[in-house]
């Protein structure tokens, strides 16, 4: 199997049964996907698939052949935090911080497509993952400072 | 001196590594020639074990080890429980004859990856011989339903009746009582990271090192060296980053598992819940019905309160009537009730482990309390907001002391809900609600306040057992000036979300005049390293109560040891010298100063040019115990909680009769945590928390069978708030320190989720008054709303109350 992560190109031989939530992790020691339902809920382990957000929990390694990969280390620059991380730390918009990663690929996503959006479309939007700890009131004024801050 | 760092809402320390996913959880971590554990579980709720054949897992390639049962209870002995049952029965890491619940562990295997292991597990055979379940905690109570434990004879673990001044007398008196039952569903807060842990064996040393997210080292350390027959010296127990715990996070028996596993192959040994496994046997809040009556004068004031409080444990044998004990703690709410009656069964059933979860009991009690104001409101025709402000207990009254014991030591209870009727803008939305009601709208608003408690003190447990018990009113730090002038802490207290290594560091920053940024506080716990008490953790809101405290006088120690280093150096007066920017200088003379750096180098190297008698070393620890912690009296009233915040929640909630939907359009709270040591921090607790009170009133439930099946053990039928469900929580504060804290800081993390579930069922059941609801139990899904409309009885909302005193 053949496939992009974070720019690098990588090559394995896998079991096919391997998720590619196990597959970042285990094999490429990338820990910052995180793993918390296993059954495509909560969205900790959210990737960008080819640009798309994708549960790689749900995914199997070997359905990514050919694919491009984006994980939070391949969001976050060699110095420092990138703007929308640095927005989540300055709001608090995370706790435990075991969302985090999903909840910032996501919105990475959200921006991507839509740089100034409302308060009412970041909510939509992040209703796909699960925060346990913040109640997302923090988590939506993290994503509305970042949009303000590309604008 | 400059504005304390304290009190600043200063962005997180660790927040810069989490937004990165350079956090270090559990499962991130993975020493070489690591082993996984898969657990094989009960389908059943109660069955017995005939026998376990497990030779077809063991031989299959990549399997390492398989323990069962029988192979635990020969390798270690049953995990001692809390509180001691009145015949001894034993309480092993994995089922040995008899499973009790769906999802109770009865064999482990290891194996070289998790898949492997969850193949083996399906090559074990065993021979069940299924029983009949106890589901009913209530027929529990009244002694029917299968047993659990035929050797105890009954599954009501705890039952007794508490009286606190004259409550017949003042039942006798009443103008009215207001009787309602109650019934609270089973939820867990869910922390996202499952829990898990990872065993090692050192056959050199004959010891054992665990990492693991649980919550309450202290305790848990203790279990494993009794339950392994090891000497607490040789457990090295720590914890990485902790993603999540809300109380649930705490399992001595998986730790036991893996290290029995490790044990036997000689390999380190990791086991991490799947969601499943989380859902369905490691920790759910209490469920339990509860009958109330409230005696009151015509004009409202409260005269006397009667309880009677089934809880439902699960199987929980490790922490039993801890819901009852909080209860009775936090019975009378912030209201001024000269008279208590409780009377209290802890019951087992065949079904998870009740425990430990955000808020343990006082989320029922707040709900059953403050179902009942609204309730009473109603029949007197008072506003809901105004029939609280009559009862409070005033600032005037304070410390004021509730009839169970519970001393109030700070706030203005009147002054919190006024503030949040202002910040709601209550009346403007009572009149807005008049006119969308005759719009067809269904619109309701909700009141709830609640009082929260911090800090515990486990000697209330002298309540069931006449014997004092651990307190856990205590914490342990540590701070040090290393060797090149940099300052490192630790704590007892493993955060999991709280924001530790910012908040000690700020603690620090102030005691030695330091910048936080100059502060390295050490991540999560290890016991080698980390000073620790028997109940040291992350529970009970204590951090307030206890570790400031401990933080606050270890820091105090190492500044008063550097102002004698550099009096000594500088041949100046101790009371002349100042801790400014990272040195100590004479006050008003800048040049002559010694920075850390220096001063190090004379504690850990220049030894000899110490002051005569001076230990070298520039460390210090202390361990914390908060005053308020008291053992029962003989009128057997105690304080099982320390400090008392206070809340108010006022939240409007439109009904959608065609879906039975509810949505909340506008929520505001108003908190008084005393003084916010950071109060970016406090609101998102505030926040977080009331989400979690939020779900448990709308969306969450475990739910069983009559034959105690779990019917939502994942997360696409046991519904989590999202954020389309949780609205733009508005916080206000109010800040009264309290005078028995060391900083004046309150607890802050369990107050959302306590007073949440009141506030949207009030909410609700105003919406639907012309319906004539009465919200008994939770979650309201749009299920239960929409059965309510087509009931379409409307049944008198008064009839269900007797009118007349008893």
């Amino acid at each position: 199997m053949r496939l992009t992560v974070n720019g690098v190109v990588v090559e394995r031989e896998i079991e096919p049964r391997r998720s590619l939530s196990d597959f970042l992790r285990e094999d490429l020691a990338l820990t910052g996907t995180h793993v918390g339902c296993e059954h495509g809920v909560c969205g900790a382990c959210t990737v960008l698939l080819d640009g798309w957000s994708a549960r790689a929990c749900l995914l199997l390694a070997v359905q990514c052949d050919g694919a491009a990969v984006t994980t939070i280390e391949g969001l976050t620059p060699a110095e420092g935090l990138s703007p929308l991380q640095e927005a989540f730390r300055a709001c608090h918009g995370l706790q435990c911080g075991f969302c985090t990663p999903g909840m910032i690929v996501l919105a990475h996503e959200l921006l991507a497509r839509n740089p100034a959006p409302s308060a009412d479309e970041i909510r939509e939007a992040l209703a796909a993952n699960l925060c346990m700890c913040t109640g997302y009131v923090a988590i939506v004024r993290a994503v509305a400072r970042a949009a303000v801050a590309r604008a | 001196m400059a504005a304390p760092w304290v009190g600043r809402a200063l962005p997180l320390k660790e927040d810069a590594r989490l937004v990165a996913g350079r956090g270090r959880f559990l499962d991130d971590l993975a020493p070489g020639r690591l082993l996984h554990v898969a657990m094989l579980r009960s389908p059943h709720a109660h069955a017995r074990i005939v026998a376990i054949d497990a030779a077809a897992a063991a031989a299959l390639p990549g399997v390492a080890a398989v323990l069962t049962g029988t192979e635990a209870a020969a390798g270690s002995r049953p995990i001692r429980p809390l509180i001691p049952t009145a015949v001894p029965v034993n309480d092993w890491c994995l089922a040995v004859d008899r499973a009790r619940f769906v999802g109770e562990p009865v064999a482990a295997v290891a194996a070289v990856d998790r898949a492997t292991a969850e193949d083996a597990l399906d090559l074990i055979r065993v021979t069940w011989e299924a029983l009949p379940a106890a589901v009913d905690a209530q027929a529990g109570a009244r002694g029917e339903g299968p047993l659990l434990y035929p050797e105890l004879g009954t599954n009501v673990l705890w039952h007794d009746t508490l009286t606190y001044g004259d409550v017949d007398g003042a039942f006798a008196r009443a103008d009215g009582v207001l009787e309602e039952r109650f019934e609270f569903s089973r939820y867990a807060s869910t922390p996202l990271e499952t829990f898990g842990a990872i065993a090692e064996w050192d056959a050199g040393t004959a010891g054992y090192t665990f990492w693991t997210n649980d919550q309450r080292p202290g305790l848990t350390l203790a279990i494993l060296a009794e339950s392994l027959g090891v000497p607490q010296a040789r457990i090295r127990l720590a914890c990485p980053d902790i993603g999540g715990g809300f109380g649930n996070k705490r399992r001595p028996a998986y730790l036991l598992v893996c290290a029995l596993l490790a044990r036997r192959t000689g390999r380190p040994v990791k086991f991490v819940e799947d969601r499943r496994e989380s859902l369905s046997a490691l920790m759910q809040a209490a469920g339990g019905v509860m009958d109330l009556a409230l005696a009151y004068r015509a004009d409202g004031t409260l005269l006397a309160l009667s309880v009677r409080d089934v809880t439902d444990e699960g199987k929980n044998l490790v922490s039993p009537a801890q819901h009852n004990l909080i209860k009775l703690g936090n019975i009378a709410n912030g209201y001024r009730i000269p008279a208590v009656r409780y009377e209290a069964w802890s019951v087992l059933t065949n079904t998870c482990p009740a425990g430990a979860n955000r808020g343990i009991g006082k989320p029922f009690m707040c709900f059953a309390i403050e179902r009942a104001m609204a309730l009473l409101a109603r029949r007197l025709a008072v506003d809901p907001a105004e029939l609280r402000l009559r009862n409070y207990v005033t600032s005037a009254e304070m410390p004021y002391t509730t009839p169970p014991g519970a001393a109030y030591d700070s706030g203005d209870y009147p002054a919190t809900l006024r503030a949040a009727l202002e910040r709601f803008e209550y009346a403007r939305r009572r009149r807005e609600q008049v006119s969308a009601r005759a719009a067809g709208r269904l619109l309701g608003i909700g009141i709830a306040t609640s009082v929260e408690p911090a800090g515990t003190n486990l000697a209330s447990y002298e309540i069931i057992t006449g014997r004092r018990a651990a307190s856990g009113s205590a914490e342990a730090a540590m701070v040090r000036i290393e060797p090149d002038g940099q300052v490192r802490a630790a704590l007892g207290d493993p955060p999991s979300g709280q924001g530790y290594e910012t908040v000690v560091a700020q603690i620090v920053a102030d005691e030695l005049g330091v910048r936080p940024d100059q502060v390295d506080v050490a991540r999560g716990f290890d016991s080698a390293t980390t000073p620790w008490l028997y109940l040291s953790g992350n529970y009970s809101n204590k951090f307030s109560v206890t570790d400031t405290g401990a933080v606050v006088g270890a820091a105090r120690r190492v500044r008063d040891k550097l102002l004698r280093l550099a009096a000594h150096r500088l041949e100046a007066d101790v009371a002349d010298l100042e801790l400014r920017d990272g040195a100590v200088a004479v006050r008003g003379v800048p040049t002559r100063r010694l920075a850390f750096r220096e001063l190090a180098r004379t504690a850990y190297a220049d030894v000899l040019g110490l002051p005569p008698g001076e230990e070298p070393g520039l460390e210090a620890r202390h361990a914390y115990q908060n005053p308020l912690a008291k053992p029962m009296d003989a009128a057997r009233r105690v304080p099982s909680q320390l400090v008392f915040a206070n809340a108010a929640h006022c939240c409007l909630v439109e009904v959608d009769p065609g879906t039975g939907g509810v949505k909340i359009l506008a929520y505001a709270v108003v908190h008084d945590c005393g003084r916010e040591l950071n109060p970016l921090i406090v609101e998102g607790m505030v926040h977080g928390s009331t989400a979690h009170g939020i779900g448990a009133a709308l969306l969450e439930a475990f739910r069983y069978d009559e034959r105690g099946q779990l019917l939502t053990s994942t997360f696409m039928d046991y519904l989590k708030p999202t954020a389309l469900d949780v609205p733009a929580i508005d916080v206000g504060r109010l800040e009264h320190p309290s005078p028995y804290t060391p900083l004046g800081a309150k607890g802050v993390g369990e107050g959302g989720a306590i007073p949440a579930p009141a506030a949207v069922a009030n909410a609700v059941e105003d919406a639907l008054n012309s319906y004539g609801v009465t919200v008994r139990t939770l979650p309201i899904t749009p299920e239960q709303v929409w059965r309510w409309l087509d009931s379409r009885q409307f049944n008198n909302v008064g009839s269900n109350f007797s009118e007349s005193p008893q």
